[in-house]
């Protein structure tokens, strides 16, 4: 019986062309597309940016300049003067400047000016003027070969990351869980066809268990859900280069994870919706808004505390830490992940157990 | 007739809220019969049959078909029913095949059984050389065809059909009434809900009237045409309308109903008082004639009202 529906489940789905573009073309489309900006932005950092530089006579600008080229982050573009070196910035046909005067003297109070927009993210701007900041006061404290102060290391406990990962190691993962819940909207929306057109009284009159009905109903949205996720992870990996650092088997759980918690939520949203109109705009707002506050849409890490924290209310911010590390941790294992599928499994069980208690098998 | 009823409902109550939709129903339906449940909408009769196949659990009562009772045995009582919805209960994305493959499974038919099943009731709905096209390419009538070939699917020995011929159009109508007749003459037993009184009086064997949540009356057509006189005179009056209300109020003291511009009486009504108390009101006697017993008017006398309110 179970089986029966299931091959019936995956006829309608396989006819549904919404829900085929909301599981599959859509998340491609969104992994192609941010993966592709992202990647081109970590690309173009590795390809030294572009900087713009005057410096006059000060007798520092010359080896300013050639330590800013021998960085490997920058690359200058000496203009004609301070003016010349603003306009183009002001324009946005460079991003950033350095107007060193002729009169050069940090520890006089004549520092050298950094030409950049103020108004640009603190994500973009700090690191430029971090790295330009660095790079002068090494030139400005005699240069020459020296150990690095500073040697940036992951704490015990944490496993190393891949080598020459890509954005793609986000973009996949994000896009896969914010539309793999896409599924709790079609799952509660078949529900509610099955009301309107009358089979689900012809489900009731058949002599099989209301239980084994609600299982049979739920079951083919979950491997249809795991066949999505499968299909988003495997383009990810076979044309966008996606690694996979850690364990597949334990990508397997957490994708099945995922499944059965987006599927019981569907479940919820049916039984606290009565009709097709509610589980739209219900659904909607409650995967779009689990899937921002779980960081599917910016990345959690670079989210106030506050927020980072509240992520951990939705199923999605516990999945995506265990794609992450899946994904971006070299050896990462079931072990490494057990409380984020544990988690998983735990939204999929309370989303379960409220829904099957709302749900009205008679209504 | 068996010992043992097709479908047996006893003291069936069913209330949601305040609102009480099924006040003790008491229903029997011997194998072979087709019996007609009549009552307008809101009687109460898709409730009644959605507790005797099972879809709603009721709040008192019993209901045991072909001797099964469906509280404590209810796959075995499931299993032989067949339930017709009074919408269009398939799958529209899915061929007829499909449809009838899903719900034969669900009873449990599988393999050559299920097989040869699909193509017995394709060949009763008319619709074996449409089988692999999906259901939204059929028309109406077709879909209503389809819709009584899935309750078909595994044999069920009572046949329950809610209003099965709505919006459908004449030739699809004719084509499941023959073919209930058919599947009668074969020895399916069928329960047959409508608010179309010629339908139910060219179809039924016997009628239970509904009204209210109750079985008001029930019989052959005969049976409720002498019970409940409904054989009787229509009557149509002139005059004035200060004088037409005066005589209107006279009838219904003398046991008369309304009905649009007529006044009706039972057969057994004494007519001179009658026509002596209208005429003493100045009204005149436009028109006289005899009524047949139709369930229209049996309904009538019964209720109080129309088929259709």
């Amino acid at each position: 019986m179970i089986i029966a529906t299931i091959r019936k489940e995956l006829h309608l789905l396989a006819r549904d062309r919404a829900a085929v573009f909301r599981l599959l073309v859509l998340p491609l489309a969104f992994i192609a597309l941010f993966g592709s900006v992202f990647n081109s932005a970590e690309t173009g950092a590795k390809r030294a940016r572009p900087i713009a530089i005057w410096y006059g006579a000060a007798p520092l600008g010359t080896p300013i300049a050639a330590a800013l080229d021998g960085s490997g982050v920058f690359a200058t573009v000496r203009l004609g003067s301070a003016d010349e070196v603003r306009a183009r910035v002001a324009a946005e046909q460079l991003d950033v400047g350095l107007v060193i005067p002729d009169d050069f003297d940090p520890g006089a109070g004549r520092p050298a000016e950094l030409v950049i927009d103020q108004g640009a993210p603190l994500q973009i701007r700090g690191p430029v003027e971090g790295a330009v900041a660095a790079i002068v006061d090494h030139v400005l404290s005699g240069g020459g070969a020296r150990p690095p102060a500073v040697v940036a290391k992951s704490p015990p406990g944490i496993r190393q990351p891949l080598a020459g990962i890509s954005a793609f190691q986000l973009s996949v993962p994000g896009n896969a869980v914010l539309f793999g819940f896409f599924i709790a909207l079609i799952c509660a929306l078949s529900f509610d066809e099955e009301r309107r057109t009358g089979t689900w009284r012809r489900l009731l009159a058949a002599p099989v268990p209301r239980w084994k009905l609600l299982i049979a109903k739920l079951v083919p949205y979950v491997a249809v859900s795991v066949m999505q996720l499968g299909i988003l992870f495997g383009f990810g990996a076979a044309v966008f280069g996606m690694k996979v650092g850690g364990s597949i088997p334990a990508l397997v759980v957490l994708c099945v994870a995922v499944a059965c918690a987006a599927t019981s939520l569907g479940l919820l949203i049916a039984s606290l919706s009565a009709t097709q109109k509610q589980i739209s705009s219900l659904g909607s707002f409650v995967v779009l808004v689990m899937g921002l506050l779980g960081g599917c849409m910016v990345p959690r890490a670079i989210m106030p505390h506050l927020i980072q924290t509240i992520g951990l209310a939705v199923p999605h911010g516990w999945a995506l830490d265990g794609f992450y590390t899946l994904l971006v941790r070299d050896g990462a294992g079931f072990v490494d992940v057990a409380p984020q599928i544990a988690a998983v499994f735990g939204f999929a069980i309370v989303f379960a157990a409220i829904g099957v208690r709302r749900f009205r098998f008679e209504r | 007739m068996s010992a043992t009823p097709v479908l047996a409902l006893r003291d069936l109550g069913k209330r949601y809220g305040e609102r009480v939709a099924v006040d003790g129903v008491d229903l029997v339906v011997e194998r072979g019969e087709i019996v007609g449940l009549l009552g307008p909408n809101g009687a109460g009769k898709t409730t009644t049959i959605s507790m005797a196949c099972g879809v709603i659990t009721p709040d008192r009562g019993t209901v045991h078909i072909a001797g099964h009772d469906l509280a404590t045995d209810p796959y075995a009582a499931k299993r032989a029913i067949g339930l017709v919805p009074q919408d269009l209960a398939l799958y529209e994305e899915l061929t007829a095949r499909q449809n009838l493959r899903f719900f034969g499974e669900l009873f449990g038919f599988t393999g050559a059984r299920l097989a040869a099943r699909i193509d017995a009731v394709l060949a009763i709905a008319g619709l074996a050389d449409r089988a692999n096209e999906p259901a939204r390419a059929f028309s109406g009538g077709m879909k209503r065809r389809l819709n009584l070939a899935i309750a078909l699917v595994h044999e069920p020995t009572l046949l329950v059909l809610d209003e099965p011929t709505v919006g459908v159009d004449p030739q699809s109508r004719r084509h499941i009434f023959d073919a209930i007749r058919a599947l009668r003459d074969a020895g399916l037993t069928v329960l047959y809900t409508s608010h179309y009184m010629e339908e139910v009086e060219e179809l039924c064997d016997r009628v239970a009237i509904m009204d209210g949540g109750k079985v008001v009356a029930s019989g052959t057509l005969r049976e409720l045409a002498t019970a409940h006189g409904a054989d009787g005179l229509e009557v149509e009056l002139a005059g004035e309308a200060a004088v037409l209300a005066l005589a209107i109020e006279a009838a219904l003291a003398l046991g008369g109903t309304q009905v649009g511009e007529r006044l009706h009486f039972d057969a057994r009504t004494a007519w001179a008082p009658v026509f002596g108390a209208l005429e003493a009101t100045g009204a005149t006697v436009a028109y006289v004639g005899s009524r047949r017993a139709d369930l229209e008017t049996m309904f009538l006398a019964l209720t109080g009202k129309a088929l259709r309110d």
